[in-house]
């Protein structure tokens, strides 16, 4: 496909640009298959004071514009003797983009600003994943040779000797027929075959049964993952699948079953074909119950939560309300507790848990991220918090493409959309501002994240699973963002200088009063989040500084 | 859930329980306690402590004439309990002789500092009258006839507090006097105004003669001062208290002329007068005589600031006690937390000062007063002057501030706090300057790098606004502390912070002088500072304090290191050399612009 058929009009002169943070300026502006591209001419001789901006077109989540023949053009440069293009029509673009920037382009011309707004529209969301950015992006440092991701199932797996005792990995799942959200290589007990992961796949949601995503070395309990099991109004049961979890907690006496809905859904689900492991089939188990909003609630928060934040209105009265009324912390605190939850279950109790909601895409990667986190140390570096959203996010089949197809701005019908992995970002950040010292990482890397999930150059929140990324090659054909963000210069700038490992699990207080407001997010684009952002690039520097000195 | 509940341990004091330990103590449980010299047991008792967090907890109580403390004797669960004696409010007998009910006989003690403890004793033998009397007796010494503990207290330091701020050296350090301002001792004797300190700055164009006469125009004889004058341009801040306008519109030709003298001092065109109260309640005041500058006062505008008075504070503080003590309300947090409108009081505290402070670096002096010149007045002057003075963020510009602003000026510490005093339901108590920490707690949350000073010096300094250990903010004014011997006779709270001021810096500290910093006071900015008054309940608390603590003291060795190396080099190196010209410890600090401190972007 020809990206130029969208664009009509390339280039228009004479544009404002307003934008957070900055004045606002006139430039050119131009539209390619891809990118929004913004200079600020007048200062171009200047070096490095000329304003360019570069825009993915996918990052624009909501256009508006607004057309009109006027004579008096309000604004900074309406009384400045070269702007002769007052006379006529002209019009405005606002632009709502993914990361929660929301810039606006006065553009001269009705017909040239009709034609900007149209291909913006159309080229921020086009479908074809291989016509997106990624598979353009080809940076003069990195070669697509390079080592894509950071560890492959097989990997782990070989690396975690004390798991080969009672564990194998099986392959049933290499040409994705068994599980097509699965990776081709997945965990599973010794003592099961193949054929029986088979079997209790066709009675799990989408082929996703029960897998390990965790082991835990202090007292070798582990935590499963899978989606719901087909039991359906007729009670079915899969003797393969209740071998399989009965296998899981062989020798030790029990285990649970987080499922991330009420039990109400839960039975509801039934109609639908889907159900809960019931008592009396699943002896050694026991089911506790924890509602996690999901989907359509979860994205309708979120569009609520930024209404607030980008409310201008000087009444400020409700802000609080309005906050609560957004719901978005209580999802935080549920998502938080509810990994707390599954964290004393393994690491207090010494019980192995098999976690799921519905799908096994969403809430179940939340919460078991989550309790990762909570527990284990090495999650919590930069390199192993980033080999953790490669395992339990990338590989495990979260569907990126899906839920972050559109953001908080968007006007389109919601589908699938549903800020899930934003959700685990926030907790996370939750997570490094109760225990400044424990995370490896800095708040730079989760906003950094937030983005790239939504827009990227790199391939790697791409597709909804693995099985995709395979059948497009972005393997091959587009870089590793995990990779970038370990090169040293990002590497300096994602990690925590106050970082103090610690063996010990990190309890979140899970109190409403004990939750913030993720600013440095939601009110990013506000002078002083950006100041808050600069003080801690600076704390990180004056602390670079002084080990380099006082260490020479 | 999640969170696991440590051993309650409420001890916000015991950084300065000394190591001398009493021998005379022979209590076992108690025996860990160590007094403060001067400290003395007067009972103890076993009792039942009814922890809202852990349930009903058997132990013992001790009562010296300092504080309160028990510790439980079940070697299960370790709660301890600590409260100064000055913090305590309220002692109340809860439950009668004949009461059903478990642990339903008792007391209930309310404290001032955001918690209230209650214990149980047995029913039979009026088991707690001897503890109930002693415990109203030394909680509340001046109700009593009695000395407050700070002195009592025998407790040396090898700094001297008192010794921090010298007026004189203040004014000289702002450059005064000079060529428009003079230094008056007209109060020596506190005959203009009896809650003024003795040393004023006045206009040089102003007779004492015309003090007098304005003085009997405002309020308790608070005349305009100087509070603060900017290096450059010369604009100053000017504290006063409200004009005695009354039902009549009375004027003062004398008073309208002082201020026109202070316009003239820098030349500006318009004198802005900032009234801290809303516009209804300075136009009520005239009922009672007050009131405020009307057109009468030529080249001034007055602006109102909409702050609300000491009654509505008090109560706001109340409702918010009520939903974070003992149980923090659950759902609805926020909308409760809103209710109380807490927040929004801060907010417009801080965009008052933040009004004033961009009115006097644009070159234009200002004047501030509210009702008496005491509360809010107090919170805009200082707060403002911590924006546009840079001094004012170190550790003992700070100590300056608060003793120059706050004590010196008058500000009622007895009655707002009411030490020593049984009196709880006292109209005058009102938590203004807990709301002035409570705004410095959102600066220094906004700019991490800009106070030399961190959180715990905070919380140190409103512990003690309550404890009565030290004389630091005992009494209503610089009359009834001289009256009181203070200075001679109890310690500075400065003393004890100056003698371990490690633990009170910031490592990120990075000193900018002649930077003005604007807070965001928009609601959107501003947190509850839950450190403060959620810290009684051990499931909120943020976790790993201590290892905190502890990195932020090796970063500080690790900094000092660096300056030492640093001064080493430039020492060996020429001037000129490549680390010659870094003069602070942050050496990324060039790279922030300046012009992000000066753009105004609050919504007001």
């Amino acid at each position: 496909m020809e990206f130029s058929e969208h664009i009509k009009t390339a280039n228009v002169e004479n544009v404002v640009l307003r934008q957070p943070l900055h004045p606002p300026s006139r430039g050119t502006l131009c539209i390619t298959g891809h990118h929004l591209l913004f200079s600020d001419r007048e200062e171009e001789e200047e070096e490095g004071s000329g304003r360019h901006v570069l825009l993915l077109l996918r990052n624009v989540d909501a256009i508006e514009k607004s057309v009109e023949n006027l004579l008096a053009h309000s604004g900074p440069f309406c009384n400045e003797g070269r702007s002769q293009r007052i006379s006529g029509s002209s019009g405005t673009i606002t632009i709502k983009c993914k990361d929660l920037r929301v810039l606006q382009l006065d553009i001269p011309g009705m017909e040239q600003c009709l034609n900007i707004a149209r291909s913006i529209e159309t080229l921020s969301c086009l479908d074809g994943v291989s016509e997106m950015y990624p598979f353009f992006y080809r940076p003069s440092d990195v070669s697509l040779q390079d080592q894509w991701g950071l560890s492959s199932p097989e990997n782990h797996y070989s690396q975690m000797k004390e798991l080969h005792d009672r564990w194998r990995l099986s392959t049933v799942n290499r040409d994705y027929l068994v599980c097509p959200s699965y990776p081709p290589a997945v965990i599973v007990p010794k003592n099961t075959d193949d054929d029986m992961l088979e079997k209790a796949a066709k009675f799990r949601q989408g082929g996703r049964f029960p897998v390990l995503c965790y082991y835990h070395r202090k007292n070798g309990t582990v935590i499963m993952r899978s989606s719901q099991p087909l039991t359906g109004a007729n009670r079915k049961r899969c003797k393969d699948d209740e071998r399989l979890l009965q296998a899981v907690i062989d020798g030790s006496d029990k285990g649970f079953i987080i499922d991330t809905r009420s039990s109400q859904q839960a039975l509801q689900a039934r109609m639908a074909g889907g159900g809960c492991e019931s008592k009396s089939c699943y002896s050694g188990w026991t089911r506790l119950h924890r509602q996690m909003e999901r989907g359509k609630a979860l994205q309708e928060s979120l569009m609520k939560l930024v209404e607030a934040c980008g409310d201008e209105s000087h009444n400020m009265d409700r802000w609080l309300s309005k906050l609560d009324n957004s719901k978005w912390l209580s999802h935080v605190q549920t998502a938080l507790s509810t990994a707390g939850l599954l964290a004393e279950c393994v690491e207090r109790d010494g019980h192995s848990v098999l976690v799921h909601g519905s799908e096994g895409t969403d809430s179940t990667l939340l919460i078991s991220t989550l309790a990762q986190l909570i527990m284990d140390p090495c999650c919590r570096t930069l390199e192993g918090f980033l080999a953790l959203l490669e395992r339990e996010w990338v590989q495990a089949g979260h569907p990126f493409r899906q839920r972050c197809a559109h953001s908080a701005f968007s006007h389109a019908r919601l589908q699938q959309e549903a800020p899930v992995f934003l959700l685990l970002l926030d907790c996370v950040w939750q997570l490094w501002r109760q225990f400044p010292l424990a995370l490896g990482f800095s708040e730079a890397l989760l906003l950094r994240l937030a983005t790239e999930a939504y827009v990227s150059n790199y391939g790697t929140f791409l597709c909804n699973s693995h099985q995709e990324r395979c059948a497009l090659g972005v393997k091959e054909n587009t870089h590793c963002l995990f990779r970038a963000l370990l090169r040293a210069r990002e590497r300096d700038c994602y990690s925590n200088p106050l970082y103090e490992p610690t063996e010990l699990a990190i309890w979140p207080s899970v109190h409403p009063q004990s939750l913030q407001l993720w600013r440095g997010f939601f009110l990013r684009w506000t002078p002083q989040a950006r100041h808050l952002e600069e003080a801690q690039e600076e704390i990180r520097n004056m602390i670079t500084e002084w080990g380099k000195l006082a260490l020479s | 859930m999640a969170s696991p509940v440590p051993v309650y341990n409420s001890n916000p004091l015991d950084e300065h329980i000394s190591s001398t330990s009493r021998e005379s103590l022979k209590m076992e449980l108690l025996a860990d306690v160590s007094l403060l010299p001067g400290e003395e047991r007067i009972i103890d008792k076993d009792i039942i402590y009814i922890c809202p967090f852990n349930g009903a907890v058997k132990g013992k109580v001790l009562i010296t004439n300092y504080r309160l403390h028990f510790k439980s004797s079940d070697a299960d669960v370790v709660v301890t309990l600590d409260v100064p004696l000055g913090a305590i409010s309220r002692v109340e007998k809860m439950g009668g002789a004949s009461s059903r009910g478990e642990n339903s006989y008792g007391l209930d003690i309310t404290c001032k500092d955001m918690r209230n403890v209650r214990f149980a004793l047995k029913q039979e033998g009026h088991s707690r009258r001897d503890i109930f009397e002693l415990l109203f007796k030394y909680a509340f010494p001046l109700s009593h006839g009695q000395l407050l503990f700070a002195y009592v207290t025998q407790e040396k330091y090898g700094e001297n507090g008192w010794d921090i701020y010298k007026p004189m050296e203040e004014f000289r350090r702002q450059g005064l006097p000079n060529n428009k301002w003079r230094i008056t001792f007209i109060n020596k004797s506190y005959e203009l105004c009896d809650t003024y300190p003795t040393l004023l700055a006045v206009p040089v164009n102003s007779k004492d003669e015309d003090l007098r006469r304005v003085a009997a125009f405002r309020s308790r004889g608070r005349i305009p001062v100087l509070s603060w004058i900017h290096r450059e341009n010369q604009a100053v801040i000017v504290r006063c208290s409200q004009p005695l306008v009354g039902m009549s519109g009375k004027r003062n030709k004398d008073d309208e002329r002082y201020l026109d003298v202070i316009r003239e001092a820098n030349d500006t065109a318009k004198l802005t007068i900032y009234d801290a109260r809303p516009s209804v309640n300075a136009v009520a005041n005239k009922a009672t005589g007050g009131g405020y500058e009307g057109d009468e006062y030529q080249n001034a505008e007055l602006v109102f600031l909409d702050i609300q008075n000491i009654h509505v504070m008090r109560e706001s503080l109340k409702k918010l006690k009520d939903i974070v003590y003992p149980n923090v309300e659950e759902s609805h947090w926020l909308s409760s937390l809103e209710s109380t409108h807490w927040l929004e009081h801060v907010k417009l505290v801080l965009s008052g000062a933040i009004q004033v402070a961009d009115k006097v670096s644009s070159g234009n002096s200002v004047v501030v007063h509210c009702s008496d010149g005491w509360d809010r007045t107090a919170q805009l002057t200082s707060l403002a002057m911590l924006m546009l003075d840079s001094h004012y963020r170190t550790l003992r510009g700070f100590q300056v501030l608060i003793e120059k602003e706050w004590i010196s000026f008058g500000h009622k510490f007895a009655s707002r706090i009411g030490h020593g005093d049984k009196n709880h339901a006292d109209q005058d108590r009102s938590p203004i300057f807990v709301q002035f920490i409570d705004c410095v707690w959102q600066m220094t949350k906004q700019f991490p790098t800009a106070f030399e000073f961190n959180e715990r010096l905070l919380l140190t300094i409103l512990d003690h606004l309550y404890s009565c250990c030290f004389g630091t903010f005992l009494y209503n004014c610089e009359s009834a502390r001289d009256q009181h011997e203070v200075r001679s006779k109890t310690v500075s709270l400065w003393s004890l912070v100056n003698s371990r001021m490690e633990m009170y810096l910031n490592p990120f500290y990075t000193p900018e002088s002649g930077r003005v910093l604007y807070p965001v006071a928009s609601m959107r900015h501003l947190e509850l500072w839950v450190t403060y008054y959620i810290r009684w309940n051990p499931r909120i608390r943020q976790q790993q304090q201590s290892p905190v603590e502890q990195r932020y003291k090796e970063l500080l060795a690790l900094r000092d290191e660096y300056l030492k190396k640093l001064e080493e080099l430039q020492l060996s190196d020429s001037p000129s050399s490549r680390l010659g010209n870094i003069p602070t410890p942050n050496t990324s600090s060039s790279a922030t612009p300046p012009q992000q401190y000066t753009q105004l972007h609050t919504p007001l």
